[in-house]
Protein backbone atom coordinates (compact mmCIF):
# COMPACT_ATOMS: atom_id res chain seq x y z
CA UNK A 1 0.00 0.00 0.00
CA UNK A 2 1.20 3.47 -0.85
CA UNK A 3 0.31 6.59 1.06
CA UNK A 4 -1.31 9.60 -0.55
CA UNK A 5 -1.96 13.11 0.68
CA UNK A 6 -5.29 14.63 -0.31
CA UNK A 7 -5.50 18.38 -0.10
CA UNK A 8 -9.02 19.83 -0.09
CA UNK A 9 -9.57 23.26 -1.56
CA UNK A 10 -12.99 24.79 -1.02
CA UNK A 11 -14.56 28.18 -1.42
CA UNK A 12 -18.00 27.36 -0.02
CA UNK A 13 -19.50 30.27 1.81
CA UNK A 14 -20.71 28.52 4.96
CA UNK A 15 -22.64 31.59 6.09
CA UNK A 16 -25.01 31.05 3.17
CA UNK A 17 -25.86 27.49 4.20
CA UNK A 18 -28.90 26.56 6.29
CA UNK A 19 -28.53 24.23 9.30
CA UNK A 20 -30.17 21.41 7.34
CA UNK A 21 -27.79 21.87 4.40
CA UNK A 22 -24.80 21.91 6.73
CA UNK A 23 -25.90 18.70 8.39
CA UNK A 24 -26.44 17.05 5.00
CA UNK A 25 -22.95 18.11 3.88
CA UNK A 26 -21.42 16.81 7.09
CA UNK A 27 -23.21 13.48 6.85
CA UNK A 28 -22.05 13.04 3.26
CA UNK A 29 -18.45 13.52 4.40
CA UNK A 30 -18.80 11.14 7.33
CA UNK A 31 -20.42 8.55 5.09
CA UNK A 32 -17.56 8.82 2.62
CA UNK A 33 -14.98 8.60 5.37
CA UNK A 34 -16.57 5.62 7.06
CA UNK A 35 -16.52 3.74 3.78
CA UNK A 36 -12.82 4.50 3.44
CA UNK A 37 -12.20 3.24 6.97
CA UNK A 38 -14.08 0.02 6.24
CA UNK A 39 -12.11 -0.63 3.07
CA UNK A 40 -8.82 0.14 4.80
CA UNK A 41 -8.06 3.26 2.76
CA UNK A 42 -8.21 5.76 5.59
CA UNK A 43 -5.14 6.72 7.57
CA UNK A 44 -5.78 10.21 8.95
CA UNK A 45 -7.53 13.46 8.21
CA UNK A 46 -8.15 16.83 9.77
CA UNK A 47 -9.56 20.26 8.97
CA UNK A 48 -7.32 23.33 8.92
CA UNK A 49 -8.23 26.61 10.56
CA UNK A 50 -9.07 29.35 8.11
CA UNK A 51 -6.68 31.76 9.77
CA UNK A 52 -2.94 31.41 9.31
CA UNK A 53 0.32 33.16 8.40
CA UNK A 54 2.65 33.20 5.44
CA UNK A 55 6.38 33.66 5.96
CA UNK A 56 8.35 34.42 2.85
CA UNK A 57 12.03 34.54 1.97
CA UNK A 58 15.25 35.22 3.77
CA UNK A 59 13.94 38.37 5.44
CA UNK A 60 11.08 36.36 6.97
CA UNK A 61 8.33 38.64 5.69
CA UNK A 62 5.18 37.68 7.60
CA UNK A 63 1.73 38.23 6.11
CA UNK A 64 -1.76 37.10 7.02
CA UNK A 65 -3.14 34.34 4.94
CA UNK A 66 -4.30 32.19 3.37
CA UNK A 67 -7.40 34.02 2.28
CA UNK A 68 -10.57 32.13 2.98
CA UNK A 69 -12.47 33.62 0.07
CA UNK A 70 -10.02 32.37 -2.50
CA UNK A 71 -10.37 28.98 -4.13
CA UNK A 72 -6.74 28.38 -3.31
CA UNK A 73 -7.43 28.04 0.38
CA UNK A 74 -6.79 24.55 1.75
CA UNK A 75 -9.60 23.62 4.12
CA UNK A 76 -8.33 20.21 5.20
CA UNK A 77 -6.27 17.16 4.39
CA UNK A 78 -6.50 13.37 4.37
CA UNK A 79 -3.85 10.68 4.30
CA UNK A 80 -5.15 7.74 2.29
CA UNK A 81 -3.79 4.30 1.56
CA UNK A 82 -4.07 2.99 -1.98
CA UNK A 83 -2.13 0.70 -4.29
CA UNK A 84 -1.61 3.26 -7.04
CA UNK A 85 -2.17 6.86 -7.99
CA UNK A 86 -5.03 5.64 -10.19
CA UNK A 87 -6.76 3.98 -7.28
CA UNK A 88 -6.17 7.02 -5.06
CA UNK A 89 -7.69 9.20 -7.77
CA UNK A 90 -10.79 7.01 -7.97
CA UNK A 91 -11.19 7.18 -4.19
CA UNK A 92 -10.67 10.93 -4.11
CA UNK A 93 -13.27 11.41 -6.85
CA UNK A 94 -15.87 10.33 -4.28
CA UNK A 95 -15.07 13.22 -1.95
CA UNK A 96 -18.34 15.14 -1.28
CA UNK A 97 -16.49 18.48 -1.24
CA UNK A 98 -16.35 18.18 -5.03
CA UNK A 99 -20.15 18.37 -5.22
CA UNK A 100 -20.11 21.96 -3.99
CA UNK A 101 -17.41 23.07 -6.37
CA UNK A 102 -14.35 22.12 -4.33
CA UNK A 103 -11.03 20.87 -5.67
CA UNK A 104 -8.97 17.91 -4.52
CA UNK A 105 -5.24 17.55 -5.04
CA UNK A 106 -3.71 14.06 -4.76
CA UNK A 107 0.01 13.57 -4.10
CA UNK A 108 1.84 10.40 -3.35
CA UNK A 109 3.92 10.53 -0.20
CA UNK A 110 7.45 9.42 -1.05
CA UNK A 111 8.60 6.57 1.13
CA UNK A 112 12.11 7.86 1.78
CA UNK A 113 13.50 4.61 3.10
CA UNK A 114 12.45 2.54 0.11
CA UNK A 115 14.99 1.73 -2.54
CA UNK A 116 14.68 3.78 -5.73
CA UNK A 117 12.69 1.69 -8.26
CA UNK B 1 -8.83 3.99 13.61
CA UNK B 2 -11.54 1.84 15.19
CA UNK B 3 -13.00 4.79 17.07
CA UNK B 4 -13.81 6.40 13.72
CA UNK B 5 -16.61 3.87 13.23
CA UNK B 6 -20.26 4.81 13.65
CA UNK B 7 -19.71 8.55 13.91
CA UNK B 8 -22.77 8.93 11.73
CA UNK B 9 -24.96 7.18 14.27
CA UNK B 10 -24.41 9.97 16.76
CA UNK B 11 -26.29 12.31 14.45
CA UNK B 12 -30.04 12.17 14.54
CA UNK B 13 -32.16 13.36 11.63
CA UNK B 14 -32.52 17.15 11.62
CA UNK B 15 -30.12 17.44 14.59
CA UNK B 16 -28.91 20.86 13.49
CA UNK B 17 -32.30 22.23 12.56
CA UNK B 18 -33.91 21.08 15.77
CA UNK B 19 -31.11 22.30 17.98
CA UNK B 20 -31.07 25.68 16.26
CA UNK B 21 -34.47 26.30 17.86
CA UNK B 22 -33.42 24.93 21.24
CA UNK B 23 -30.31 27.10 21.35
CA UNK B 24 -32.23 30.20 20.28
CA UNK B 25 -34.78 29.50 23.01
CA UNK B 26 -32.35 28.86 25.86
CA UNK B 27 -30.01 31.72 24.92
CA UNK B 28 -32.69 34.33 24.34
CA UNK B 29 -34.31 33.41 27.65
CA UNK B 30 -31.03 33.88 29.49
CA UNK B 31 -29.59 36.86 27.61
CA UNK B 32 -32.73 38.60 26.40
CA UNK B 33 -34.62 38.87 23.14
CA UNK B 34 -32.90 42.19 22.44
CA UNK B 35 -29.79 40.11 21.68
CA UNK B 36 -31.66 37.99 19.14
CA UNK B 37 -29.55 38.99 16.13
CA UNK B 38 -26.30 38.28 17.97
CA UNK B 39 -27.72 35.00 19.25
CA UNK B 40 -28.71 33.86 15.75
CA UNK B 41 -25.26 34.82 14.42
CA UNK B 42 -23.57 32.82 17.15
CA UNK B 43 -25.75 29.80 16.39
CA UNK B 44 -24.79 29.99 12.72
CA UNK B 45 -21.09 30.25 13.75
CA UNK B 46 -21.53 27.22 15.96
CA UNK B 47 -22.90 25.13 13.09
CA UNK B 48 -20.01 26.24 10.89
CA UNK B 49 -17.55 25.15 13.58
CA UNK B 50 -19.34 21.82 13.97
CA UNK B 51 -19.41 21.24 10.21
CA UNK B 52 -15.69 21.96 9.86
CA UNK B 53 -14.70 19.66 12.71
CA UNK B 54 -17.22 16.86 12.65
CA UNK B 55 -17.01 16.01 9.00
CA UNK B 56 -13.49 14.73 9.59
CA UNK B 57 -14.93 12.18 11.95
CA UNK B 58 -14.75 13.87 15.33
CA UNK B 59 -18.40 13.97 16.32
CA UNK B 60 -18.69 14.48 20.10
CA UNK B 61 -20.59 11.90 22.14
CA UNK B 62 -23.37 14.34 22.90
CA UNK B 63 -23.63 16.55 19.81
CA UNK B 64 -26.62 18.52 21.11
CA UNK B 65 -24.80 19.44 24.34
CA UNK B 66 -21.72 20.43 22.34
CA UNK B 67 -23.78 22.74 20.13
CA UNK B 68 -25.50 24.31 23.12
CA UNK B 69 -22.26 24.93 25.01
CA UNK B 70 -20.31 26.25 22.06
CA UNK B 71 -23.08 28.64 21.01
CA UNK B 72 -23.41 29.85 24.60
CA UNK B 73 -19.66 30.41 24.86
CA UNK B 74 -19.60 32.22 21.53
CA UNK B 75 -22.44 34.44 22.67
CA UNK B 76 -20.78 35.28 25.99
CA UNK B 77 -17.60 36.22 24.16
CA UNK B 78 -19.52 38.33 21.65
CA UNK B 79 -21.43 40.13 24.41
CA UNK B 80 -18.24 40.79 26.36
CA UNK B 81 -16.58 42.19 23.24
CA UNK B 82 -19.51 44.48 22.61
CA UNK B 83 -19.60 45.51 26.30
CA UNK B 84 -15.96 46.55 26.08
CA UNK B 85 -16.78 48.73 23.10
CA UNK B 86 -19.96 50.14 24.64
CA UNK B 87 -19.35 50.21 28.40
CA UNK B 88 -22.93 51.26 29.13
CA UNK B 89 -24.23 47.95 27.83
CA UNK B 90 -25.12 45.02 29.99
CA UNK B 91 -22.12 43.47 31.66
CA UNK B 92 -22.15 39.73 31.86
CA UNK B 93 -19.06 39.12 33.94
CA UNK B 94 -20.89 36.57 36.03
CA UNK B 95 -21.29 34.31 33.02
CA UNK B 96 -18.44 31.96 32.48
CA UNK B 97 -17.44 29.77 29.62
CA UNK B 98 -18.24 26.11 30.25
CA UNK B 99 -16.89 22.81 29.05
CA UNK B 100 -18.64 21.00 26.20
CA UNK B 101 -20.08 18.33 28.48
CA UNK B 102 -22.19 20.95 30.23
CA UNK B 103 -25.73 19.60 29.84
CA UNK B 104 -28.82 21.75 30.23
CA UNK B 105 -31.85 20.17 31.82
CA UNK B 106 -34.32 18.92 29.18
CA UNK B 107 -37.28 20.49 30.97
CA UNK B 108 -35.56 23.88 30.93
CA UNK B 109 -35.03 23.55 27.18
CA UNK B 110 -38.69 22.59 26.62
CA UNK B 111 -39.87 25.46 28.76
CA UNK B 112 -37.60 27.92 26.96
CA UNK B 113 -38.94 26.78 23.60
CA UNK B 114 -42.48 27.42 24.79
CA UNK B 115 -41.53 30.92 25.90
CA UNK B 116 -39.91 31.73 22.58
CA UNK B 117 -42.90 30.27 20.73
CA UNK B 118 -45.17 32.55 22.75
CA UNK B 119 -42.99 35.50 21.89
CA UNK B 120 -43.24 34.63 18.18
CA UNK B 121 -47.01 34.21 18.28
CA UNK B 122 -48.23 37.64 19.17
CA UNK B 123 -50.76 39.86 17.53
CA UNK B 124 -48.32 42.69 16.70
CA UNK B 125 -47.00 40.30 14.07
CA UNK B 126 -49.35 39.10 11.30
CA UNK B 127 -50.26 35.40 11.23
CA UNK B 128 -48.29 34.77 8.06
CA UNK B 129 -45.25 36.48 9.54
CA UNK B 130 -45.63 34.55 12.79
CA UNK B 131 -45.38 31.33 10.79
CA UNK B 132 -42.28 32.56 8.96
CA UNK B 133 -40.66 33.72 12.20
CA UNK B 134 -41.47 30.48 14.04
CA UNK B 135 -40.08 28.40 11.19
CA UNK B 136 -36.91 30.44 11.22
CA UNK B 137 -36.01 30.79 14.86
CA UNK B 138 -37.74 27.78 16.47
CA UNK B 139 -37.50 25.26 13.66
CA UNK B 140 -34.13 26.29 12.25
CA UNK B 141 -35.42 26.73 8.69
CA UNK B 142 -33.17 28.87 6.53
CA UNK B 143 -34.52 31.46 4.09
CA UNK B 144 -34.37 29.12 1.06
CA UNK B 145 -36.25 26.43 2.97
CA UNK B 146 -39.00 28.82 4.07
CA UNK B 147 -39.17 30.17 0.51
CA UNK B 148 -39.78 26.63 -0.72
CA UNK B 149 -42.15 25.54 1.98
CA UNK B 150 -44.41 28.58 1.76
CA UNK B 151 -43.94 29.21 -1.97
CA UNK B 152 -42.80 32.76 -1.40
CA UNK B 153 -40.16 34.96 -2.96
CA UNK B 154 -36.78 34.91 -1.22
CA UNK B 155 -36.82 38.68 -0.82
CA UNK B 156 -40.27 38.64 0.76
CA UNK B 157 -39.16 36.07 3.33
CA UNK B 158 -36.06 38.10 4.19
CA UNK B 159 -38.10 41.27 4.55
CA UNK B 160 -40.65 39.56 6.75
CA UNK B 161 -37.93 38.16 9.01
CA UNK B 162 -36.18 41.49 9.37
CA UNK B 163 -39.42 43.20 10.32
CA UNK B 164 -40.56 40.49 12.74
CA UNK B 165 -37.18 40.21 14.45
CA UNK B 166 -37.14 43.97 14.99
CA UNK B 167 -40.59 43.71 16.59
CA UNK B 168 -39.44 40.83 18.80
CA UNK B 169 -36.40 42.73 19.98
CA UNK B 170 -38.62 45.60 21.09
CA UNK B 171 -40.70 43.37 23.33
CA UNK B 172 -40.58 43.94 27.08
CA UNK B 173 -37.59 42.10 28.51
CA UNK B 174 -39.63 40.05 31.00
CA UNK B 175 -41.28 38.30 28.04
CA UNK B 176 -39.13 35.21 28.36
CA UNK B 177 -38.47 35.15 32.08
CA UNK B 178 -41.74 35.62 33.97
CA UNK B 179 -42.77 32.73 36.20
CA UNK B 180 -45.89 31.60 34.43
CA UNK B 181 -45.31 32.44 30.80
CA UNK B 182 -48.76 31.66 29.48
CA UNK B 183 -52.36 32.48 30.28
CA UNK B 184 -55.57 31.28 28.68
CA UNK B 185 -55.71 34.34 26.40
CA UNK B 186 -52.41 33.58 24.75
CA UNK B 187 -52.79 29.85 24.22
CA UNK B 188 -55.37 30.07 21.38
CA UNK B 189 -53.00 32.34 19.42
CA UNK B 190 -50.23 29.79 19.69
CA UNK B 191 -52.49 26.88 18.77
CA UNK B 192 -53.80 28.80 15.75
CA UNK B 193 -50.27 29.26 14.44
CA UNK B 194 -49.44 25.59 15.00
CA UNK B 195 -52.69 24.63 13.23
CA UNK B 196 -51.85 26.90 10.28
CA UNK B 197 -48.25 25.70 10.17
CA UNK B 198 -49.50 22.12 9.96
CA UNK B 199 -51.99 23.03 7.23
CA UNK B 200 -49.26 24.70 5.20
CA UNK B 201 -47.63 21.28 5.05
CA UNK B 202 -50.41 19.65 3.07
CA UNK B 203 -51.91 22.54 1.21
CA UNK B 204 -52.04 21.63 -2.42
CA UNK B 205 -53.01 24.89 -3.98
CA UNK B 206 -49.58 26.35 -4.53
CA UNK B 207 -47.34 23.34 -4.60
CA UNK B 208 -46.03 21.04 -7.27
CA UNK B 209 -45.71 18.30 -4.71
CA UNK B 210 -48.80 17.72 -2.64
CA UNK B 211 -47.34 17.30 0.80
CA UNK B 212 -44.48 18.84 2.70
CA UNK B 213 -44.27 16.50 5.72
CA UNK B 214 -41.40 18.50 7.24
CA UNK B 215 -43.71 21.39 8.05
CA UNK B 216 -46.25 18.99 9.51
CA UNK B 217 -43.64 17.28 11.68
CA UNK B 218 -42.37 20.63 12.95
CA UNK B 219 -45.92 21.63 13.84
CA UNK B 220 -46.36 18.35 15.73
CA UNK B 221 -43.04 18.81 17.54
CA UNK B 222 -44.00 22.30 18.70
CA UNK B 223 -47.55 21.30 19.63
CA UNK B 224 -46.11 18.52 21.79
CA UNK B 225 -43.92 21.07 23.55
CA UNK B 226 -47.04 23.08 24.33
CA UNK B 227 -48.82 19.95 25.53
CA UNK B 228 -45.94 19.00 27.80
CA UNK B 229 -45.31 22.42 29.28
CA UNK B 230 -48.68 24.14 29.52
CA UNK B 231 -51.16 23.11 32.21
CA UNK B 232 -54.13 25.12 31.04
CA UNK B 233 -56.53 24.12 28.26
CA UNK B 234 -54.73 20.83 27.80
CA UNK B 235 -57.79 19.25 26.16
CA UNK B 236 -57.57 21.77 23.36
CA UNK B 237 -53.88 21.12 22.76
CA UNK B 238 -54.53 17.36 22.91
CA UNK B 239 -57.31 17.77 20.33
CA UNK B 240 -54.93 19.61 17.99
CA UNK B 241 -52.36 16.83 18.41
CA UNK B 242 -55.03 14.21 17.73
CA UNK B 243 -56.02 16.04 14.56
CA UNK B 244 -52.38 16.28 13.45
CA UNK B 245 -51.62 12.60 14.03
CA UNK B 246 -54.82 11.36 12.40
CA UNK B 247 -54.16 13.56 9.37
CA UNK B 248 -50.52 12.43 9.19
CA UNK B 249 -51.60 8.79 9.26
CA UNK B 250 -53.12 9.13 5.78
CA UNK B 251 -50.08 10.74 4.13
CA UNK B 252 -48.55 7.46 2.88
CA UNK B 253 -51.74 6.84 0.88
CA UNK B 254 -52.37 10.34 -0.43
CA UNK B 255 -49.94 10.47 -3.31
CA UNK B 256 -49.17 7.85 -5.94
CA UNK B 257 -45.54 7.13 -6.80
CA UNK B 258 -46.04 9.33 -9.84
CA UNK B 259 -47.02 12.21 -7.55
CA UNK B 260 -50.72 12.07 -8.31
CA UNK B 261 -53.11 13.16 -5.62
CA UNK B 262 -55.59 10.54 -4.40
CA UNK B 263 -58.93 11.39 -2.85
CA UNK B 264 -60.14 9.65 0.31
CA UNK B 265 -62.27 7.44 -1.91
CA UNK B 266 -59.30 6.22 -3.97
CA UNK B 267 -56.76 5.75 -1.20
CA UNK B 268 -55.47 2.31 -0.32
CA UNK B 269 -56.40 2.27 3.35
CA UNK B 270 -53.88 -0.48 4.09
CA UNK B 271 -51.21 2.17 3.63
CA UNK B 272 -52.57 4.34 6.44
CA UNK B 273 -50.03 4.50 9.25
CA UNK B 274 -51.50 2.55 12.16
CA UNK B 275 -48.97 3.92 14.67
CA UNK B 276 -50.06 7.45 13.86
CA UNK B 277 -53.72 6.43 14.16
CA UNK B 278 -53.07 4.90 17.59
CA UNK B 279 -51.21 8.01 18.68
CA UNK B 280 -54.06 10.16 17.35
CA UNK B 281 -56.67 8.20 19.27
CA UNK B 282 -54.65 8.35 22.47
CA UNK B 283 -54.58 12.17 22.24
CA UNK B 284 -58.24 12.17 21.31
CA UNK B 285 -59.01 10.37 24.59
CA UNK B 286 -57.01 12.98 26.49
CA UNK B 287 -58.85 15.69 24.58
CA UNK B 288 -62.26 14.45 25.56
CA UNK B 289 -61.67 14.04 29.29
CA UNK B 290 -62.78 17.52 30.21
CA UNK B 291 -65.68 19.74 29.28
CA UNK B 292 -63.79 21.83 26.79
CA UNK B 293 -64.61 21.66 23.15
CA UNK B 294 -62.93 23.47 20.28
CA UNK B 295 -62.71 23.42 16.51
CA UNK B 296 -59.76 21.05 16.88
CA UNK B 297 -62.03 18.60 18.72
CA UNK B 298 -64.55 18.52 15.89
CA UNK B 299 -61.93 18.28 13.19
CA UNK B 300 -60.10 15.51 15.04
CA UNK B 301 -63.37 13.64 15.53
CA UNK B 302 -64.20 13.91 11.83
CA UNK B 303 -60.74 12.65 11.00
CA UNK B 304 -61.12 9.78 13.45
CA UNK B 305 -64.35 8.64 11.77
CA UNK B 306 -62.52 8.37 8.46
CA UNK B 307 -59.76 6.42 10.17
CA UNK B 308 -62.34 3.95 11.54
CA UNK B 309 -63.89 3.13 8.18
CA UNK B 310 -62.27 0.05 6.64
CA UNK B 311 -63.59 1.05 3.24
CA UNK B 312 -64.81 4.37 1.84
CA UNK B 313 -68.32 2.88 1.59
CA UNK B 314 -68.30 2.21 5.36
CA UNK B 315 -67.88 5.91 6.23
CA UNK B 316 -70.37 7.15 8.82
CA UNK B 317 -71.44 10.24 6.85
CA UNK B 318 -74.40 11.31 9.04
CA UNK B 319 -72.11 11.64 12.07
CA UNK B 320 -69.55 13.56 10.02
CA UNK B 321 -72.29 15.92 8.83
CA UNK B 322 -73.44 16.40 12.42
CA UNK B 323 -69.88 17.30 13.45
CA UNK B 324 -69.50 19.72 10.54
CA UNK B 325 -72.75 21.41 11.59
CA UNK B 326 -71.34 21.96 15.06
CA UNK B 327 -68.16 23.32 13.52
CA UNK B 328 -70.26 25.70 11.45
CA UNK B 329 -71.95 26.99 14.59
CA UNK B 330 -68.57 27.53 16.19
CA UNK B 331 -67.15 29.33 13.12
CA UNK B 332 -70.17 30.82 11.34
CA UNK B 333 -68.03 32.90 9.01
CA UNK B 334 -65.88 30.06 7.69
CA UNK B 335 -67.78 28.95 4.58
CA UNK B 336 -65.22 26.28 3.70
CA UNK B 337 -66.71 24.24 6.56
CA UNK B 338 -70.13 24.55 4.94
CA UNK B 339 -68.65 23.38 1.65
CA UNK B 340 -67.17 20.31 3.32
CA UNK B 341 -70.44 19.57 5.08
CA UNK B 342 -72.39 19.75 1.82
CA UNK B 343 -69.98 17.32 0.16
CA UNK B 344 -70.28 14.92 3.11
CA UNK B 345 -74.05 15.18 2.95
CA UNK B 346 -74.09 14.29 -0.75
CA UNK B 347 -72.96 10.74 0.06
CA UNK B 348 -76.27 9.84 1.61
CA UNK B 349 -78.83 12.44 0.50
CA UNK B 350 -80.17 13.95 -2.71
CA UNK B 351 -77.20 15.52 -4.54
CA UNK B 352 -79.45 18.06 -6.29
CA UNK B 353 -80.66 19.41 -2.95
CA UNK B 354 -77.01 19.65 -1.93
CA UNK B 355 -76.27 21.52 -5.16
CA UNK B 356 -79.07 23.93 -4.35
CA UNK B 357 -77.51 24.56 -0.98
CA UNK B 358 -74.06 24.99 -2.52
CA UNK B 359 -75.48 27.66 -4.85
CA UNK B 360 -76.85 29.58 -1.89
CA UNK B 361 -73.63 29.67 0.17
CA UNK B 362 -73.15 33.24 1.36
CA UNK B 363 -69.92 34.90 0.23
CA UNK B 364 -68.72 32.01 -1.95
CA UNK B 365 -65.78 34.17 -3.05
CA UNK B 366 -64.09 33.21 0.22
CA UNK B 367 -63.60 29.74 -1.23
CA UNK B 368 -60.94 29.29 -3.93
CA UNK B 369 -62.79 29.18 -7.27
CA UNK B 370 -61.47 25.82 -8.33
CA UNK B 371 -62.67 24.18 -5.09
CA UNK B 372 -66.16 25.58 -5.53
CA UNK B 373 -66.38 24.38 -9.14
CA UNK B 374 -64.92 20.99 -8.24
CA UNK B 375 -67.59 20.64 -5.55
CA UNK B 376 -70.25 21.56 -8.08
CA UNK B 377 -68.86 18.96 -10.46
CA UNK B 378 -68.89 16.38 -7.70
CA UNK B 379 -72.56 17.01 -6.88
CA UNK B 380 -73.59 16.95 -10.55
CA UNK B 381 -71.67 13.72 -11.04
CA UNK B 382 -73.44 12.13 -8.09
CA UNK B 383 -76.75 13.23 -9.58
CA UNK B 384 -75.84 11.44 -12.81
CA UNK B 385 -75.61 14.66 -14.85
CA UNK B 386 -72.25 13.74 -16.36
CA UNK B 387 -72.04 16.36 -19.10
CA UNK B 388 -72.71 19.19 -16.66
CA UNK B 389 -70.31 17.61 -14.18
CA UNK B 390 -67.55 17.43 -16.79
CA UNK B 391 -68.08 21.10 -17.64
CA UNK B 392 -67.82 22.10 -13.97
CA UNK B 393 -64.63 20.05 -13.57
CA UNK B 394 -63.27 21.64 -16.74
CA UNK B 395 -63.88 25.09 -15.31
CA UNK B 396 -62.33 24.00 -12.00
CA UNK B 397 -59.26 22.73 -13.81
CA UNK B 398 -58.80 26.03 -15.58
CA UNK B 399 -58.92 27.80 -12.21
CA UNK B 400 -56.63 25.39 -10.34
CA UNK B 401 -53.07 26.58 -9.86
CA UNK B 402 -51.26 23.47 -8.72
CA UNK B 403 -50.38 20.66 -11.16
CA UNK B 404 -51.49 18.16 -8.51
CA UNK B 405 -55.02 19.60 -8.47
CA UNK B 406 -55.10 19.89 -12.25
CA UNK B 407 -54.20 16.21 -12.59
CA UNK B 408 -56.87 15.17 -10.11
CA UNK B 409 -59.50 17.20 -11.97
CA UNK B 410 -58.35 15.79 -15.30
CA UNK B 411 -59.06 12.33 -13.95
CA UNK B 412 -62.53 13.38 -12.85
CA UNK B 413 -63.31 14.84 -16.28
CA UNK B 414 -62.37 11.51 -17.85
CA UNK B 415 -64.57 9.63 -15.39
CA UNK B 416 -67.56 11.69 -16.56
CA UNK B 417 -66.89 11.09 -20.27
Amino acid sequence: MKEFLLLLRESTDLAQMTPEEMQADMQAHLQWMEELVQKGHFKAGNPLDAEGRHIRGANRLITDGPYVESKECISGFYFLLASSLEEATTIAAGCPALNSGGMVEIREVIETHAAEG
Amino acid sequence: MQQKDSQLQKLTAHLFRENAGKMAAVLSRRFGLEQLDTILDCIQDTFEAALTRWRYGNVPDNPAAWLMTVSRNKLINALKRSARMNPEEMIIEQETITQPDFVIDEQHILDSQLRLLLACCQPVISEKNQIILTLHILCGFGVPEITNALRMQQEAVKKSLTRSKALLQQQPPQQLTRTSPIDSDRLPLVLTILYLLFNEGYKTTRKTKGIDPDLCYEAVRLTRIVFETVDINREQTAALLALQFLTLSRFPARLTDAGEWLSLEEQNRDLWDQRMITEGFSYLRKATQGRQISRYHFEALISSIHCCAKMFEDTDWPTIVMLYRQLEQLNPRDVSITLNRIIAESYYSDPLLCLHELNSIPAPDQIPGFLLEAARGHLLQRAGLYTDAANAYLLAKSLALSPVDQQLLGKKIKACG
